[in-house]
């Protein structure tokens, strides 16, 4: 029975940890977007606009943070389709990456679509195909059990 | 590698839920080790192993293609 309540605890844990993650990761995406639009939209002095980079790492090295701490509450095959998705937004993010450097030597890339900057949000749509193909690999998607 | 979890689970009357609980894992990793897609470690093999008051070889067989 004490076991079953350590499981439970962990659970609980585990449900605080994941809804912990989302909102480390809304507050990094809503830092990152809303440090774009100043730097973007104002006159902004240069110092201003290093603490505003600084506040986005800080956001995103949090979220990271909370993302690892999360890995340690999964079971195996959480982990599993955790890291297979990373790897394939790993992989497609250096496709990208290697196919615009090749682009950029011939033709000229329109930096506005793709800059840097606009290259972020490829990624996480890179892991949640990798998350996608990882689920369907092992079956957590399937809704049917007993 | 095939697996006698569904046929241990059903002797014991449990659900994957009920399972999931006993071991310390999802529900989802319980369907996915019972279907197949996962060969688990050897620590939670043998988790279930005591949970079904069995052995691990009763649990998981190698195929010939293995």
């Amino acid at each position: 029975m004490p076991e079953l309540v350590i499981i439970s605890t962990m659970d609980k844990q585990k449900n605080h940890l994941g809804n912990r993650v989302t909102v480390y990761a809304i507050i990094w995406c809503l830092s990152y977007v809303g440090s774009l639009f100043v730097l973007k939209s104002y006159e902004v002095p240069k110092e201003a606009g290093i603490v505003l980079t600084i506040v986005t790492l800080l956001a995103f090295a949090t979220f990271i943070y909370k993302y690892f701490r999360s890995i340690y509450f999964m079971d195996e095959v959480q982990i599993r389709v955790q890291m297979e998705a990373i790897v394939i937004a790993f992989s497609l993010g250096l496709i990208l990456i290697m196919t615009l450097g090749l682009l950029d030597l011939v033709i000229t890339l329109n930096m506005v679509n793709w800059g840097y900057r606009y290259l972020i949000p490829y990624f996480f749509i890179f892991y949640f195909i990798g998350l996608f193909i990882s689920k369907r690999k092992y079956n957590i998607e399937n809704e049917k059990y007993d | 590698m095939k697996n006698t979890i569904k046929v241990e689970r059903a002797k014991k009357n449990w659900t994957q839920a009920d399972l999931a609980l006993k071991i310390g894992v999802s529900r989802q990793a319980v369907n996915s080790i019972e279907t197949g897609k996962f060969v688990p470690s050897t620590a939670l093999a043998l988790k279930m192993a005591r949970v079904f008051e069995t052995t691990v070889e009763i649990i998981f067989q190698l195929e010939i293609t293995d």
